[in-house]
């Protein structure tokens, strides 16, 4: 039977498990270090909702002052999950906290074999001056029936069902006001 | 504290293997390099990343034409834990028990390596496990830090059907009084609770054990 | 969904069809133990004995592609047995319409088929009309032309034989899941639908999710606790991007994009608002120039006036009678015909069906912009197997985006819930949000044009008064989403200020005084707040509802088309199922679907399925491009000769590809085994984002291919060894698991073998992980959605190697 998160809060800042370790007298020392377990009583809680399927499970994030993830685990108050979490939602934490995560953008010239490191000003730039050259070529105010179309169909777009809603419709705003009909995403498929 | 039970209703779990990843999540752990061997189950059994594994056997059956079992195992925190018994024999107290029943793996297992063989063999499932990361022995140590401060396992928190639970004594045993009547009704009589005297991890099975995970 | 998650636990029996929920939305079991708790009856119909399947009370095989032919079947038994709910059919449904004389059925094709182009005239199917314009009734079902008359013809030809030789699921079987299901045809019973992938991607796709919605119409299932047709859907917001519509065909709220031949905003509004001559019908659609002008309102603020139609011309158009779908992306990408290309949050050489036509195809554009938060196979496309990076000309960019716990927004849920979460874990040094990533571009964008450019009015004229000091304002965004009163206006009495949040869709207007950036979501981020962000516990039906919990669409109505759960008195049906009751004058529990008066009042009522034009739910479905009943056709590439429902043997309007690369083959001894494709708990989607985590690699370290003993045995294939799995438009290499979860099926009178694989693997990640398995699906799809039909296609399988140490 879990605790709820209200309770869970009670426990927050007091001495809790490091304080009933010292009191027995053993080298517990277990396998996780000792200064984690503190840190999750003490510990900021944000609630999110699982990025992955759509059933919507609620989770907390455990954090420390400095904004360092700590551990995500099922949000016991959501009821939909009430807590509970399959093992994509119980890793979660790992997404985050990931050596493999891109830090920096990449760009790969045209017949290159790798990629290379510039900076997002840079990035912004290079690809805004692709989208106006793109589009400028390829607009067409007219289709071939001369029927008003305002569009340019030398540009798609693919993504994104892992966005969020705003930033959903901030993206289908743009791309439509640049011009593009060729938009689509993982509904579609 | 109060003992603590987990009660495991295998009828309920459909190997979502939250508790397996809770676990790895909230202890960090790192990760045994796996390979596709022809079955879901990976790790091939519980190693020093991995405190409980869920074990996946599917046989043939005459409804549905098959069953696939799942059995998430770890340690059982027995009343009287052997490993316990013959690690005593050789270094007093490396391994301790919780007065709410935890059975805990402290640092002085580490000069337990020569008689690791003999601890592993002495426990009916084969739980305790060499960490060459932690140099010592391991096994699932009931979560015990967010246990002291009334917390649940951080895998039976995670399990989403009711297969997981763990909790009081009375609370646990009553749970399982209750699933084993009602397994019971739902597949012809069939249901038992294993070892019911001996340990603090009640599994409820519907079929002979063997099936639901090797047995020596 | 039309109902919610946890309303799966007010069911009486489950069906997961065209779902493998317990891998795919394993929470959702939760809601489905409770049920079953309560002694609710578990079906799992898969052509592979799944986890969903394991804790199903009854388990039937069939093959895939054949699930109409298996829904067939059960209505033929539900209308054949009386098993279907008369007075909800009567009165809530088109069952009792009359079809106009032009409407027939022959050997496969609907009347109006033209062969030459492929395409049906559905003025064909219309229904016969009184003089007042209404559709004609027989309340008695009796009329040998009206739609319960003509289904009950159509579906008398599924008979168990004829289905059992076609799924190659038992008679015995077949009739099990029959009664078991239509038992919830009772007044005090509901059952319910849980489907997914395994229903959309076919060339038959939406006729498969008709089928049940047909099914639940009769029983009286549709729009009461517990019954619902509940579409799964896969991502966390996929729910979201589809009302925000990231979709050629749609604008924000469901909107259809204006074709070309609309010039101005009253061309499209006479054109695309349904009419009714019904006086008890809603018909809320007819609400749509309000819908329109606000959403025009929210994507171009000030500059939009009636003067220019609220810009309505300077949104990109798409032609008549042309697609422009994902299937349609890249296959003019294929021929070179685009330029430029955003990936963003998504990985196409990955996730589309036929990865080597995709992934040549991202070889031909000039450039890519690919947004993500870990390297995959579609940013480094150029240095894949067999790709020659010295010969490919594409420039791309990747950008590294936030994960989703370092930043602040909503995501949808399938039960329509959106729900708000915040930014928790401080970013590292270097990735940006996408919010941000996308203001900053387009800022860039909007700079260059100041000098000069295309048709720059869209671009300098996009409301922009949502971003502060450069940066991206989720608050903001959902405030316009919502929506605003952009003067002083007075409706039904009340009247609101300038400035000020619309409390919801029901105070829209048309003349641009009122903006909504999707009028769905119009109550979300009213003056009361945040309704995404609420958490409040309070359940007072007792059904589950939680109706303080975020907010749902629309107006945070939980169960959709719910006044059709009440007799024509306003009771519940059954008392046992009630979520809405109308009691001295008003209605109680889930918000109803209109506050008209129940139907016994004929002169304030409206009948219950307000979006439709005629109110009632579509039994007869005239609006599909491939028929107005669904009928059984066999995939594109499939194992029989024969289509035994009759000689059409393929969808007859089915879109099909015609590139080098888009070979199909069917009864090809190269490929004589069916395949299919699906998902595990422990990886999502292509795993662009799980194989990167050593938590979830563990679990799932390579890709797999499942097939049935008697197939590894045929083909000398032990459990544990090495295989090639081909298809006419590709390979990959896979590990077998050789199971008895998978059977060969009976079908037409021959075995037909039937193996699986995930499709979560990709080059990039881990070198010996495999690929991906659509390297073997075709670019075929339905011809209402073009969704791929991934989920059913021929291969090969032939082992390659020992089973590995």
């Amino acid at each position: 039977m879990a605790l709820t998160r209200r309770e869970f809060l009670k426990w927050s800042g007091t001495a809790g498990a490091a304080a009933a370790a010292m009191c027995l007298g053993f080298d517990l020392r277990p396998v996780t270090s000792y200064a984690a377990e503190l840190e999750i009583l003490k510990a900021k809680e944000t609630t999110t909702i699982c990025p992955y399927c759509a059933v919507g499970c609620g989770i907390i994030c455990h954090t420390k002052k400095s904004g360092k993830l700590l551990n995500t685990e099922g949000d016991p108050d959501h009821p939909i999950n009430e807590g509970a979490l399959c093992a994509k939602g119980a890793a979660l934490y790992q997404m985050t906290v990931n050596k493999n995560r891109k830090r920096f953008p990449l760009y790969r010239a045209p017949e290159s074999d790798e990629w290379e490191e510039i900076e997002w000003e840079e990035a912004i730039e290079k690809i805004a001056e692709k989208i106006k050259e793109t589009r400028d070529a390829t607009f067409t105010e007219k289709n071939a029936k001369g029927q008003v179309v305002n569009r340019t169909t030398g540009i798609a777009h693919v993504g994104s069902a892992a966005l969020d809603n705003e930033e959903c419709w901030l993206l289908q705003g743009i791309m439509r006001a640049l011009g593009l009909v060729y938009i689509e995403h993982q509904a579609r498929i | 504290m109060a003992g603590k039970f987990f009660f495991i209703d295998t009828t309920r779990c459909t190997a979502c293997r939250g508790c397996q990843t809770a676990c790895k999540q909230y202890k960090k752990h790192g990760v045994t390099k796996t390979k596709q061997y022809g079955t879901y189950q990976n790790p091939p059994d519980l190693d020093g990343n991995t405190f409980r594994l869920v074990r996946f056997m599917e046989h043939p059956a005459k409804t549905n034409s098959m069953v696939w079992y799942f059995f998430t195992e770890a340690c059982r925190h027995c009343l009287k834990p052997p490993c316990k018994k013959k690690a005593d024999q050789i270094l007093k107290d490396a391994i301790i028990v919780k007065d709410y029943g935890a059975v805990l793996y402290t640092k002085k297992t580490k000069d337990l390596e020569k008689s690791f063989k003999a601890i592993k063999q002495a426990c009916p499932w084969s739980i305790p496990t060499w960490s060459k990361e932690e140099d010592q022995i391991v096994k699932c140590n009931m979560c015990y830090d967010r246990v002291e401060a009334g917390l649940p396992t951080a895998c039976s928190k995670a399990c989403p059907t009711g297969a997981l639970n763990f909790g009081e004594e009375a609370d646990m045993k009553k749970l399982a009084k209750e699933r084993l009547a009602a397994a019971k009704k739902k597949f012809g009589g069939k249901g038992e609770i294993l070892d019911l005297e001996d340990v603090r991890a009640l599994y409820l099975i519907i079929d002979e054990q063997k099936k639901y995970r090797p047995v020596a | 969904m039309t109902n919610h998650w946890i309303d799966i636990r007010n069911s009486d029996c489950i069906l997961i069809m065209g779902s493998n929920a317990a891998e795919n939305h394993p929470i959702s079991m939760k809601w489905v133990g409770k049920a079953m708790d309560k002694g609710t009856t578990l079906i799992s119909v898969d052509p592979r004995f799944t986890r969903t399947s394991s804790k199903a009370d009854i388990y039937a095989p069939l093959r895939s592609g054949t699930d109409i032919a298996f829904l067939g079947g059960m209505m033929n038994y539900i209308l054949s047995n009386d098993k279907y709910h008369k007075e909800y059919a009567a009165n809530y449904t088109n069952a009792s319409f009359i079809v106009g004389s032009k409407f027939d059925f022959k050997d496969g094709l609907f009347s109006g088929y033209d062969p030459k182009t492929k395409k049906y005239d559905k003025s064909f199917w219309a229904f016969e009309k009184d003089e007042n314009g209404v559709p004609k009734r027989d309340l008695t079902f009796k009329d040998p032309r009206c739609v319960f008359q003509l289904m009950k013809k159509h579906y008398s030809r599924y008979t168990p034989k004829t289905v059992s030789a076609i799924t190659g699921t038992s008679e015995a079987e077949l009739k099990k899941v029959y009664e078991t299901y239509a038992k919830t045809g009772a007044v005090d019973k509901t059952g319910t639908i849980m489907y997914a992938m395994g229903w959309t991607q076919h060339t038959v796709g939406v006729q498969n999710i008709r089928m049940m919605a047909m099914i639940q119409l009769m029983l009286g299932n549709m729009g009461r606790p517990g019954g619902g047709v509940n579409a799964l859907r896969g991502e966390s917001n996929v729910q979201g991007s589809t009302d925000h519509c990231l979709l050629f065909h749609i604008w924000p709220g469901y909107l259809g994009t204006p074709n070309a031949s609309l010039v101005t905003l009253a061309d499209y509004n006479a054109k695309n608002t349904p009419k009714t001559n019904d006086p008890l019908s809603a018909n809320w659609w007819q609400n749509k120039p309000k819908y329109m002008a606000s959403f025009l309102k929210a994507m171009f603020g000030e500059a939009a006036t009636k003067e220019n139609d609220f810009g309505y011309s300077w949104m990109p158009k798409v032609d008549v009678g042309t697609t422009y779908t994902w299937l349609d992306i890249f296959d003019e990408m294929y021929k070179g015909n685009f330029k430029g290309f955003f990936a963003w949050g998504q990985n196409p050489a990955c996730s589309g069906a036929n990865s080597n036509k995709t992934r040549q195809a991202l070889a031909k554009l000039d450039w890519m912009v690919n947004v993500n938060i870990f390297d995959n196979e579609t940013a480094s496309f150029w240095k894949g197997p067999g790709m020659k990076p010295g010969e490919i000309k594409t420039e791309v960019f990747f950008l590294p985006c936030y994960t989703s716990v370092e930043k602040e927004g909503s995501i949808t849920n399938s039960g329509r819930w959106m729900q708000w979460r915040y930014a928790a874990a401080k970013p590292p040094r270097g990735p940006k949000s996408d919010g941000d990533i996308m203001v900053e571009l387009f800022e860039k964008v909007r700079s260059l044009y100041e000098s000069d450019g295309k048709f720059t009015d869209p671009i300098k004229n996009l409301r922009w008064d949502y971003v502060k000091d450069g940066k991206y304002d989720p608050h903001a965004i959902a405030k316009l989403i919502n929506g605003y009163f952009e003067q002083d206006v007075t409706i039904k009495d009340k009247s609101f200020k300038k400035g000020t949040l619309v409390p919801s869709f029901a105070f829209l207007l048309d003349d641009g005084s009122t903006s909504s950036g999707n009028w769905l979501y119009c109550n979300s981020y009213t003056e009361k707040g945040n309704m995404a962000a609420r958490r409040e516990k309070k359940d007072p039906t007792g059904m589950g509802l939680y109706p303080e919990w975020s907010w749902c669409w629309p107006v945070n109505r939980r169960i959709i088309y719910n006044r059709a759960s009440v007799d024509l008195n306003g009771k519940p049906w059954s008392p046992n199922k009630n979520i809405l009751e109308y009691k001295d004058g008003k209605w109680i529990g889930d918000v109803p679907d209109g506050g008209w008066p129940p139907m016994a009042n004929k002169e304030k009522t409206k009948r219950p399925f307000i979006m439709k034009p005629d109110g009632v739910g579509s039994v007869f479905g005239p609006g599909r491009v491939d028929g107005p009943f669904p009928e059984h056709y066999e995939p594109l590439e499939c194992p029989v000769p024969k289509n035994l429902m009759s000689s059409q043997r393929i969808n007859p309007v089915a879109p099909v590809y015609g590139t080098e690369a888009d070979a199909h083959f069917s009864c090809d001894p190269r490929f004589p085994f069916v395949g299919t494709t699906y998902r595990v708990t422990e990886h999502w989607q292509t795993g662009i984002l799980t194989r990167w985590q050593p938590w979830l690699l563990e679990l799932q370290p390579q890709l797999f291919v499942e097939m049935s003993n008697e197939l590894g045995k045929l083909k000398g294939i032990n459990n544990g060894d090495m295989c090639k799995v081909s298809s006419a438009r590709g390979e990959v290499e896979a590990v077998a698991i050789v199971t008895g979860r998978f059977k060969p099926f009976k079908v037409q009178g021959t075995t037909v073998h039937q193996i699986g694989l995930p499709w979560c693997f990709g080059w990039v990640h881990p070198k010996d992980g495999g690929d991906s398995a659509n390297l073997l699906t075709p670019s075929t799809g339905d011809p209402n959605t073009r969704i791929p039909e991934t989920k059913a296609f021929m291969v090969n399988v032939d082992k390659i190697g020992k089973r590995r140490a």
